[in-house]
């Protein structure tokens, strides 16, 4: 029988994209379980190949943008997530996940804060991968679109450090159009191994063609680019690892 | 803290028991007693009241005097609605049986006979439902939180929207909420605040705080905001509206539910406090000046992230089996929602056993509280055990708080002490109201002839693109969470850059091929004119809306949302009377039934300078089903290499648009409405989405067919060449009339100019003509009449006039 690969979703009070993304690990080949933070126990993730952190507003987000999650997460399963990495486990941090993930410092430094505009932004963006060696982008054209959905998403750093991210290729992909003001327009983040990776834009929101904003009903394209990056990391995980 | 709160209670129990001695007073002190305590209710309930305690030979308790004036409240009894009224117009009466029963659920119950299977359930449960598919259903619902919202717009429309949302939950046996809607009528955002009276918001404090109420609540749900309008008239300076609604999915086998003796009743969610008291009976009653101060008590903020865990833990429950009957406390609290529930069956509520917020709360204030989030449901005793799992899996609170029983009675306990013991009889059936309505046109509805100089074309155009109730919606839409669920095929945004606007929205439902439409019309400024044709125009548009995006003209259902001033004023009410009329008229000949809907009373302003009311204001909103994926089309134009076609009668209907606004004209013809030809007009153009015909369609409403080609031309990199001589007119009409005309049943589309003939011939013997084409080598709207040109602009700077026109406001 074929191995299966397993993911495991995390869901917080709060979280919001567990269904689809859900849906999307499952489409792109993935054994997916959903698990409530109540339930979940340290021995658990060692199951998975893979841990996923969705979109929403982990308890409402309203001291800090995944600041609660972060902290009940630490306390329940933290360094075990650092051992699950140091093992070879990949985990996905989307949105509000990218923005756990960077506190609990399972990324590099960096913060993500509110918009430039003040405001929230539901917007199809334009993206450009910079650093196409990491189990989340390497099947993706140099650009393609995704929405994203957010009011803390701005990516700033201290000393300079964007600049760093840019050049050493952790900072993988990036803004075309700089729509929250972000630092070297930075979108998504990856850990040195490239087996930890955040990003703002929202993945799974455009698993199929006809999630686009602008149809071509000629096409016979049946995915999006967010199926291709979730089958990205499945196909790397089904070979044990490679690229 | 456990020990405050028994020992508040214990001093309570005392004071609880005490009975209210209404049957010693005379009618002048009774009533000097409800108005103390803010109980909006009429002297002939007074009495009908005094006799009901006369014949049980007793006194009723402070809990049950709350819970009859609650439950007879316009908000939750809609009594005038429901009430008799005494029409009159030319001269002549006649006695409508209920606006309701006559015009809306009439109509259903006819169609309904007709569509058989379509309508699932209508007017019975919190939302109305239709067939999606042979599994799956989907639900609607609408609500008004209009006084909430203008006295604290951010909180106001925070709860408005969590708990419309919490209506879709409590669905059925618990819905999944897919979609959210918000219309809002709002004053001008440019008004002078020297103008306005104090203690009034600024609309354009209103906007901004409404705007962001929806924002954090929606997007916090993750259910997204995808569909809506915002209307600004002067006419809602004083009295804002604030329209949300939900759609939600639910498998056809859990829309029944119901009570019998032996369940157990449920509270699930936050605790209740004194927050929210009296909102039912504050809704039923008009906004004054001192209103800001005194009644913003009963506005709550919401807790998104309670109502999320809800949300989880009841589709969870329901999708075990393990939820017999679910509602939501909304208006009214606990009394609202046990009394429904109960109403057939009767059944015992035990208050000390409710969580509270706070200690020494009164047994009536415990039972009457409107905290957010919460749900009461109905559930087997057998099924308790796994409830309680599933509560601590989501992190709610859930807490037995009584049986069903099969009294018929609504039993309520506070610490061993009977508060309440009322018959279902009595309580669910307040006496019927009487009112008086008187119609009669107003001057404003003649003809008139706009002497316009010819040459002004392109500038009054820009100024038509340029009028508030036209520019886009961008800065507020972006703020809403329209992807979320990742199930939007059909965005409020679209085209090219993804920043043109598209009049219906669709949505995916996940295991079903079938996709949902929604639209929604509401036009205001017709219904200062004429309230009648008012109401055939924004049935028709809301029909057309959706019929333009793909939805097939056989699977279509309406929600009504009526708004007004005071009832008591016979002409106000007479202009509502028009409005029912007409739609009920439409819906008939276009089989579309209504399946839900509401109405909001009181929308008027007490002020230095007398009474400050609204026109009728009638929202309809639209849900239809997609049979085909590839039946979706969108209003963008797709290539720059096709024609332009119009299908509908353009006419000198001008009354209440947008072009006579600009020339500062009061009055004209509002747009009326031939059904018939509009239902074939619809059913028709189906046919061509069916035959793949269509390469985009976009409806013409606001601003006319210039506006709504200009629209077209927004999403690609081509130019648009028209010429007006061929639209099908009535005579004497004016090049300015022809492209700024309102007339209903019109849409515009694009074709592969390959297909005309086929085109044709589904239009054979309707109003259909080719009017121009899409060309590559511009990028201007060019409008030539004959040969001569009467409009040419370039669509980048049309655009940036649209795209920045509300900026400057949000």
């Amino acid at each position: 029988m074929e191995e299966r690969v397993r993911s495991l979703l995390l869901k917080f009070p709060g979280t919001n994209c567990d269904s689809e993304t859900d849906r999307a690990l499952r489409t792109a080949g993935f054994d997916n379980d959903i698990i409530p933070i109540n339930l979940l126990n340290r021995d658990m993730i060692f199951e998975y190949s893979m841990v996923v952190i969705p979109g929403g507003f982990s308890y409402g987000d309203y001291i800090r943008a995944g600041r609660l999650a972060q902290l009940e997460l630490g306390l329940k399963i933290g360094d075990a997530l650092f051992e699950f990495k140091e093992k070879g486990g990949l985990i996905l941090g989307i949105c509000n996940g990218f923005q756990i993930l960077l506190q609990l410092a399972l990324l590099p430094q960096a913060s993500l804060t509110t918009n430039i505009s003040g405001r929230f932004i539901c917007k199809w963006v334009k993206l450009k991968i910079i650093n196409r060696k990491t189990p989340f982008l390497y099947l993706l054209p140099w650009k393609f679109e995704l929405p994203v959905a957010h009011i803390e998403g701005r990516f700033v750093t201290s000393e300079n450090k964007a600049n760093e991210y840019v050049d050493s290729g952790l900072a993988s992909l990036v803004y075309e159009e700089n729509i929250n003001g972000s630092e070297c327009g930075i979108a998504g983040l990856n850990d040195e191994t490239g087996r930890v990776f955040g990003l703002m834009p929202h993945p799974e929101r455009f698993l199929f063609y006809d999630d686009y904003y602008n149809i071509d009903k000629s096409s016979n394209e049946r995915y999006g680019s967010g199926y291709i990056f979730f089958r990205s990391v499945y196909e790397y995980l089904k070979v044990g690892g490679k690229m | 803290m456990q020990f405050a709160i028994y020992n508040g209670a214990k001093r309570q129990e005392e004071m609880d028991s005490e009975l209210i001695p209404i049957l010693e007073m005379t009618d002048s002190e009774l009533g000097e007693l409800f108005f103390k305590r803010k109980l909006s209710l009429s002297k002939f309930d007074l009495r009908v009241i005094k006799d009901y305690f006369r014949e049980i030979k007793r006194n009723p308790t402070e809990l049950e005097i709350e819970v009859i004036a609650q439950t007879w409240s316009e908000h939750c009894k809609h009594r005038i609605f429901n009430g008799r009224i005494l029409h009159n117009e030319n001269n002549k009466m006649k006695v409508i049986d209920g606006i309701f029963k006559t015009y809306i659920k009439g109509v259903t119950e006819k169609i309904i006979k007709e569509r058989d299977g379509f309508v699932l359930c209508a007017f019975e449960d919190n939302a109305g439902f239709i067939k999606l598919d042979d599994e799956l259903s989907v639900c609607f619902k609408v609500e008004t939180h209009n006084h909430p919202s203008a006295i604290e717009p951010y909180a106001g429309a925070n709860t408005g929207i969590g708990g419309v949302i919490r209506d879709i939950l409590g669905a059925g046996r618990g819905a999944k909420p897919g979609a959210c809607i918000d219309v809002f009528c709002f004053g001008p955002p440019d008004c002078d605040i020297a103008n306005i009276e104090e203690g009034v918001i600024h609309p354009q404090s209103i906007l901004r705080g409404v705007v962001k109420g929806v924002r954090d609540y929606g997007n916090r749900m993750g259910i997204p905001t995808l569909c809506g309008a915002i209307h600004f008239n002067k006419v809602y300076t004083y009295n804002p509206l604030v329209y949300c609604g939900s759609a939600g999915i639910i498998p056809i086998k859990d829309i029944k539910k119901e009570v019998y003796k032996g369940l157990s009743i449920v509270l699930v969610g936050g605790k209740t406090g004194r927050d929210g008291l009296r909102g039912a009976t504050f809704s039923s009653a008009s906004l004054r000046e001192d209103s800001r101060t005194e009644d913003i008590v009963a506005v709550q903020i919401g807790n998104p992230i309670e109502e999320k865990k809800i949300l989880d833990f009841v589709l969870k429950a329901r999708e075990k089996g393990l939820i017999e009957y679910i509602t939501d406390c909304g208006g009214g609290g606990l009394s609202s929602a046990c009394g429904e529930m109960l109403k057939t069956t009767g059944g015992k509520i035990y208050l000390e056993k409710v969580p509270l917020k706070e200690p020494g709360m009164k047994s009536w204030e415990i039972f009457l509280s409107e905290s957010q989030e919460r749900m009461v449901l109905a559930v087997k005793d057998e099924n308790l055990k796994e409830l309680s799992y599933l509560t601590t899996i989501y992190d709610i609170d859930c807490t037995e708080i009584g049986e069903i029983t099969d009294t018929k009675r609504l039993e309520v306990y506070y610490f061993n002490n009977k508060v309440c013991d009322l018959e279902s009889e009595f309580l669910h059936n307040p006496p019927y109201k009487v009112l008086v309505s008187h119609y009669r046109d107003n001057n404003l509805k003649a003809e008139i002839t706009s002497n316009y100089n010819e040459n002004e074309i392109s500038n009054l155009f820009k100024r038509v693109l340029a009028d508030i109730n036209i520019v886009s919606r961008e800065p507020v839409i972006r703020e809403y969470d329209f992807e979320v669920q990742g199930n939007t095929v059909v965005k409020p945004l679209i085209g090219g850059l993804g920043d043109m606007p598209q009049d219906g929205v669709a949505i995916r439902v996940d295991g079903s091929k079938k996709y949902i439409g929604l639209g929604c019309s509401i036009l205001p400024s017709y219904a200062l004119i004429d309230p009648y044709n008012m109401g055939l125009s924004t049935l028709d548009e809301a029909v057309r809306q959706i019929i333009v995006t793909g939805v097939n003209p056989e699977k279509i259902a309406l929600l009504d949302n009526f708004c007004i001033g005071n009832p008591d004023d016979s002409y106000e009410l007479g202009r509502l009377v028009k409005c029912a009329e007409a739609i009920s008229y439409v819906a008939l000949c276009y089989k579309t039934p209504f399946i839900s809907g509401k109405d909001s009373f009181y929308n008027y302003y007490i002020s230095e300078n007398g009474i400050q009311s609204i026109p009728v204001s009638l929202l309809i909103s639209s849900i239809g089903i997609i049979d085909d994926k590839s039946d979706i089309t969108t209003s963008n134009i797709k290539s720059g290499n096709s024609l332009l076609c119009i299908v509908g009668y353009t006419k000198k209907e001008l009354g209440g648009s947008i072009y006579y606004k600009i020339l500062d004209i009061n009055g004209g013809r509002v747009p009326g409405l031939d059904p018939q030809l509009a239902l074939k007009i619809y059913q028709q153009f189906y046919k061509c989405i069916k035959d793949r015909l269509i390469l985009a369609s976009h409806d013409v409403s606001e601003g006319g067919v210039i506006v709504a080609l200009t629209e077209m031309g927004f999403g690609i990199n081509c130019g648009i060449e028209i010429d007006v001589d061929r639209i099908i007119k009535e005579e004497d009409m004016s090049i300015s009339e022809l492209l700024f005309s309102e007339s209903n049943s019109r849409i515009v589309f694009e074709i592969e100019e390959s297909n005309l003939f086929k085109i044709k011939e589904h239009f054979k013997d309707l109003p259909f003509t080719v009017i121009g084409k899409s060309v590559n080598n511009h990028r201007k709207i060019i409008i030539k009449n004959k040969n001569n040109i009467v409009v040419e602009e370039s669509l980048e700077e049309l655009k940036n006039i649209w795209k920045k026109g509300l900026e400057v406001y949000y």
